[in-house]
């Protein structure tokens, strides 16, 4: 649009403006205040005195807070390859030529529409034993032999399966949306020509579709790293962060720090560490993708 | 070979069915039956009396209700306040335009988990704690939505605009008359995202509101389901209560998600 540079400055900043009075306030200033809170012994109800680098140096020796750093890590790495392969298959048979093709898109996408707390307890009942759903359809199918009962949430490594297996089928959906989208915009003329030179389907899958995906697949595993590393909910509910603490998230730890044990400043110098892992991964992720693309040049 | 295809992705659908499917059977059986195998769950009698309880003697209305209401003004305030930004950045030839660009879309590296102790505070300093605009104005600082909508104004040709300032069109008119009625697509799309989102926030509203009377459901669903940790029918009456609004804001509304979703990449 035209106008004078006057007038331009002032209409910007009148539409800018409220925007930015709730982004300055409530993500600008929160950054700051952050750096201040770390810095002190800070409750929560008051700040009581400045300590200096004391909480920073704190992290570094606290064993619970690098085991639940490790423990969010698990879950980064359980969940972001299964959730990549998952959300492909998914969008391979959603992509097929059906005429069930818009109910299988629905029904993929609609458990990530559910809140983490109805996705949470509907898992905790799935994986309970006895009466459990998991455990009956077993039983009913003869995979479980009777009085035979798998403890899906009181042993680390099941309580594992178990949250991962539900934040599969809860958030899978995103993923399987973005997959689908990129399938669809790869020109129906590219296979055409694949199936006239009497390439398999699997041999398109793998050296046309799969390919084609790379750039899709790179932001969706950013987006899904960053994501699973922020998991607290849905493993809080299931298994508490036990047994004996062993599935506790950093997320849960940070909220324990600040709101269980009162100590807020403890809880801000945590959550740098978490924004700064983050923003490395974030940077790391970007720095690829600008380098594959200058190789492509 | 075909049939195979057909048959395991059917499977794989009835699967990601079945836990809904589920839950809602489950919340219309009697209390205290005896479940001897899965079968169980899924043949009558039925019953909508521990609906009738729910309802009656608990909160979860109020915060079917709470959730609504602050998605509902959320949404609105998130898409005015990014739509009016969006514009600015888009359109309008204001100098260190760059520089505003690049400080809202730094934004989008700050993931709003690493910051929600000190905003605690903040919240606390401003008097917003246990409050319904504790609860709504820090959810609108969203820049992920400034960007999204600022890339879909980009798309709309500057010629266009220009002709209708010369009809004497001022800013606001060509942002209200112009520029919303040609994105009202992508507007709809971030509005419905927006409202979803909010709708099954938790982390927030889990710290800043203590007061049960303002309760969203995310949250409000832990505290009542420690109640009954032995029975089925209750919690799962109440996940049911809870998730129908949202269901069906889906099947009404599912192509504009789903484009909302390929279109900007934001995961919830």
């Amino acid at each position: 649009m035209r106008m004078t540079k006057l007038k331009a400055d002032a209409q910007a900043l009148l539409f800018l403006l409220p925007f930015l009075i709730v982004y300055l306030l409530f993500t600008v200033w929160p950054m700051i205040k952050g750096v201040q809170m770390s810095l002190y012994k800070w409750t929560l109800i008051k700040r009581i005195k400045y300590v200096g680098w004391h909480n920073y140096q704190n992290m570094f020796h606290d064993q619970e807070f690098w085991a639940s750093l490790w423990h969010s890590t698990i879950f980064v790495l359980l969940t972001t390859p299964t959730m990549i392969i998952l959300a492909i298959i998914l969008a391979l048979i959603a992509n097929r030529n059906s005429r069930l093709q818009k109910f299988y898109r629905s029904v993929f996408f609609l458990p990530s529409i559910l809140s983490v707390a109805v996705a949470s307890f509907l898992g905790l009942f799935m994986f309970q034993p006895y009466t459990g759903f998991l455990n009956s359809l077993l039983h009913l199918v003869h995979m479980l032999p009777a009085g035979k009962e798998i403890f899906w949430l009181t042993e680390t490594n099941l309580a594992w399966i178990a949250v991962g297996f539900l934040t599969l089928w809860w958030t899978v959906g995103f993923n399987f949306i973005l997959y689908l989208s990129a399938m669809q915009d790869i020109p129906d003329e590219i296979y055409e020509a694949a199936r006239l030179d009497g390439a398999t389907d699997s041999a398109v899958f793998w050296q046309i579709t799969l390919p084609l995906l790379a750039p899709i697949t790179k932001t969706i595993t950013m987006l899904q790293i960053i994501a699973s590393f922020k998991v607290f909910l849905q493993i809080y509910i299931i298994t508490g962060g036990g047994p004996l603490d062993q599935t506790r998230s950093v997320i849960q730890y940070i909220w324990q720090t600040g709101f269980r044990k009162n100590n807020l400043g403890y809880a801000a110098t945590m959550s740098y560490m978490l924004f700064f892992i983050l923003l490395v991964l974030s940077a790391i992720q970007y720095g690829m993708n600008n380098r594959k693309e200058a190789q492509m040049r | 070979m075909k049939w195979v295809y057909r048959l395991i992705s059917l499977v794989v659908g009835c699967l990601f069915l079945i836990p809904i499917v589920w839950m809602i059977f489950v919340s219309v059986k009697q209390e205290g039956m005896k479940i001897t195998s899965l079968i169980d769950w899924f043949t009558p009698p039925y019953s909508l009396a521990v609906y009738d309880q729910i309802i009656r003697q608990t909160k979860l209305m109020n915060w079917v209700w709470n959730s609504f209401f602050v998605a509902a003004v959320v949404t609105v305030l998130t898409v005015a306040l990014a739509a009016m930004a969006g514009f600015a950045l888009s359109k309008v030839p204001f100098r260190y335009k760059t520089i505003m660009f690049f400080f809202i879309l730094a934004g989008l590296m700050i993931p709003g988990e690493s910051v929600i102790i000190p905003l605690y505070q903040v919240a606390k300093e401003l008097n917003i704690l246990n409050s319904y605009n504790g609860l709504i104005f820090p959810a609108l600082a969203s820049p992920i939505a400034v960007i999204v909508l600022k890339s879909f104004f980009d798309g709309v040709p500057n010629d266009l605009l220009e002709s209708v300032q010369m009809d004497g069109g001022g800013t606001w008119r060509i942002f209200l008359h112009i520029m919303l009625p040609l994105t009202r697509p992508a507007v709809a799309s971030m509005a419905i995202l927006t409202f979803i989102g909010s709708w099954n926030n938790f982390l927030w509203p889990f710290l800043s509101v203590t007061d049960d009377n303002l309760f969203t459901l995310p949250m409000g669903i832990p505290t009542l389901m420690n109640q009954w940790a032995e029975d089925y029918v209750k919690p799962m009456v109440i996940n049911t209560i809870s998730s129908v609004p949202i269901i069906a804001l889906f099947l009404v509304f599912e192509r504009q998600i789903i484009k909302g979703i390929s279109l900007s990449g934001i995961k919830g």
